[in-house]
């Protein structure tokens, strides 16, 4: 049954009841406590765990991730929020210096079982507060990357990511986060209990024949929208949502062409070096390139401000749709 | 609290062990740039015997000084610098890279990173309910990066046992410190961020310890952080290789002549505390040990190359 709840919802209950099951699961972050964060993703958690677990930060973002190195070192599991992704790089070092390599230089002696909770996406906020930046973090080594689509999912992988032993990032998308669970086509039925979703497995949210879409985050939904319209044109449009970036799933994108023949990408991500090249790089590799392969990301150019000119380079349920259309043209 | 003749030891040791290191750069046993830290022995032996194994520290790229005065074992951390499969971190690490979690102790290559890290430790002894303390040290180069302002602001904020340890000596590679600081001292700057704030001689071994012990007995007291700022001189250059000639030739004789192992020997001898002949004897003996670590450490074998890929994630199958 369909619960009354937000995606920021699924994701507080998510670490309330990891923070209940393992007191070392602490937050840091700016506004997370007293305010439960900017999108209500950690509301009730400093009431419930007070505010040494739950802990409101000045402005200081390198002091955050830098902390979090040396609670990790001490045993704990810090769940690390940088409000929007687009500030990481103020603290980067930290993050790409010793939370992704100190398992490494250490020689796998120290753990940094680290969440880096952070929302990305476009909602219309311009070049400095809309980026993705998965592709970023997914090119340095000893990170894992995730970002839910949807409700279900932004609670399942939340536990996932907590109780893993290695640095996680944690993407949610702005659109997403205050979206209700009815109003997903998918996703929407949230257990009240502790459930885990495995990192590394992508999910096919609609099945079909004719082409595979390879997605992931906030275009889940503007996929899922453009393949219910294209039905109309006598087509079946397979839906991959990625869930995880690292690890990639790319043997379910495999099954997916073989029987499709058919590959359309769509990342909010930037287009170029990044992961929708990665896909096609690996399906190389593995002599499984289907032979109509398209891929609509922003342009390599910055997030404008104004919507009219945001929506002109972010991939839409409009431009998805032609791109469906363009592609059945072709074969 | 160790003694002075203690202290002279931790001094000889480290300074051995620095001059060890120095034999592995030439023969290219060690690679990239070994930053050497003699010179600087007086502010590591100070610190010595203070740390309990659930204090914490974090270091720099120039740190094995730092590491042997928490109790690291020196065999692992030369075998680490020589490259070898024995390493403290197998290898992986390298001689900018020393980590030893049972003991608390971390160091980066990235000057400023450590003392945010610090603030983690000593957040994670409050959340356990331990008095234990984190120290980080750092150069004066450090004190300038934004990682230092942050961490000792929250540091601050939050009343945490950090100590941060300057090893003010005078150039971050070429810039004076003159040049880099808007105030004379680092010391002074202590109270912006709720910090006790020390400038001590950091060639005076215990003039060091008496300000490290106070920071240590503060830190565990509840007493909040601390700056100790130690002025020192790097005998060498800034890493093994550097030409050095942003110092003046005059500059570098007269500092050298004022040598922490010295002016320790010569206090030990003018207090009656040992004489001359005792301290070569701990001398030599130190010598003939660290002489045969070398030894041991360079029949050591080079890590695996098939095993590179290791331990990216803990779950290799990532």
């Amino acid at each position: 049954m369909t619960r009354n709840v937000n995606v920021s919802q699924c994701v507080a209950e998510a670490l309330h009841l990891e923070m209940e099951r393992d007191s070392s699961v602490i937050i840091i972050g700016e506004d997370v406590g007293l305010q439960g964060g900017v999108f209500g993703a950690t509301r009730g958690l400093q009431k419930a765990f007070g505010s040494d677990r739950v802990l409101d930060t000045p402005i200081s973002e390198t002091a955050i991730t830098g902390m979090g190195v040396g609670l990790a070192i001490d045993g704990f599991r810090p769940v690390l929020e940088i409000m929007f992704v687009d500030f990481i790089g103020v603290c980067l070092d930290q993050v790409y210096n010793s939370i992704a390599k100190n398992h490494y230089m250490s020689g796998g002696k120290v753990k940094m079982p680290i969440v880096l909770k952070t929302a990305g996406g476009c909602i219309g906020s311009g070049a400095q507060h809309s980026q993705c930046l998965w592709g970023m973090f997914a090119h340095l080594p000893g990170l894992k990357v995730v970002t839910p689509s949807n409700p279900y999912d932004a609670k399942g992988l939340m536990a996932s990511a907590v109780e893993n032993d290695d640095p996680v990032v944690y993407i949610e998308h702005k659109k997403l986060l205050l979206t209700r669970a009815e109003d997903f086509p998918f996703g929407t039925d949230v257990p009240k209990d502790r459930f885990t979703i495995p990192l590394g497995q992508a999910s096919v949210v609609r099945e079909g024949d004719d082409i595979t879409v390879v997605t992931l985050s906030g275009s889940v939904l503007d996929v899922y929208a453009a393949a219910s319209q294209v039905v109309n044109d006598d087509l079946s449009v397979e839906v991959v949502d990625l869930r995880s970036v690292v690890p990639l799933d790319i043997e379910t994108i495999i099954k997916s062409v073989q029987k499709t023949g058919k590959l359309l990408l769509v990342d909010e991500d930037y287009l170029s070096f990044g992961l929708s090249g990665e896909i096609i790089a690996r399906l190389v590799e593995r002599n499984e390139l289907p032979p109509i392969v398209r891929r609509l990301a922003v342009p390599d150019v910055p997030i404008p401000g104004a919507l009219s000119l945001e929506q002109s380079v972010i991939p839409n349920t409009a431009s998805i749709a032609s791109t469906l259309l363009e592609m059945k043209r072709n074969t | 609290m160790i003694s002075l003749i203690d202290r002279f030891g931790y001094m000889a040791w480290m300074r051995e062990f620095e001059l060890a290191c120095l034999q592995g750069v030439p023969t290219r046993e060690i690679h990239g740039e070994l930053h050497s830290g003699i010179g600087q022995e007086a502010i590591a032996a100070g610190m010595a015997g203070f740390l309990r194994a659930d204090d914490a520290m974090t270091s720099t790229h120039r740190n094995h000084l730092h590491a042997i005065a928490k109790g690291v074992d020196m065999r692992a951390m030369m075998a680490e610098i020589f490259e070898r499969e024995t390493g403290l971190c197998g290898g992986f690490g390298g001689h900018m890279h020393i980590f030893d979690p049972a003991l608390k102790f971390s160091a980066t290559g990235i000057v400023g990173a450590g003392v945010p890290v610090a603030v983690g430790h000593a957040h994670a002894a409050r959340l356990n309910g331990k008095d234990s303390v984190a120290v980080t040290v750092i150069g004066d180069g450090a004190v300038n990066s934004g990682a230092f302002h942050e961490a000792m602001n929250l540091a601050g904020v939050m009343h945490l046992p950090v100590i941060a340890v300057v090893e003010n000596n005078e150039w971050a590679i070429s810039v004076p410190f003159s040049a880099a600081s808007a105030t004379e001292t680092v010391a002074e700057r202590a109270p912006a961020w709720g910090a006790h704030g020390d400038r001590v001689d950091g060639n005076d071994v215990e003039a060091v310890a008496a300000a490290f012990g106070a920071a240590v007995d503060r830190g565990r007291s509840g007493g909040g952080p601390s700056i100790i700022e130690a002025t020192c001189y790097r005998f060498r250059g800034h890493f093994e290789g550097d030409a050095d000639v942003y110092r003046s030739e005059a500059e570098k004789q007269a500092r050298r002549a004022e040598d922490p192992l010295v002016l320790t020997r010569d206090r030990l001898i003018a207090a009656r505390a040992a004489s001359a002949q005792e301290l070569d004897a701990i001398e030599q003996s130190i010598r003939l040990e660290v002489a045969n670590l070398l030894v041991a450490v360079r029949a050591d074998p080079p890590p695996d190359p098939a095993t590179a890929l290791h331990h990216v994630f803990v779950e290799e199958s990532a």
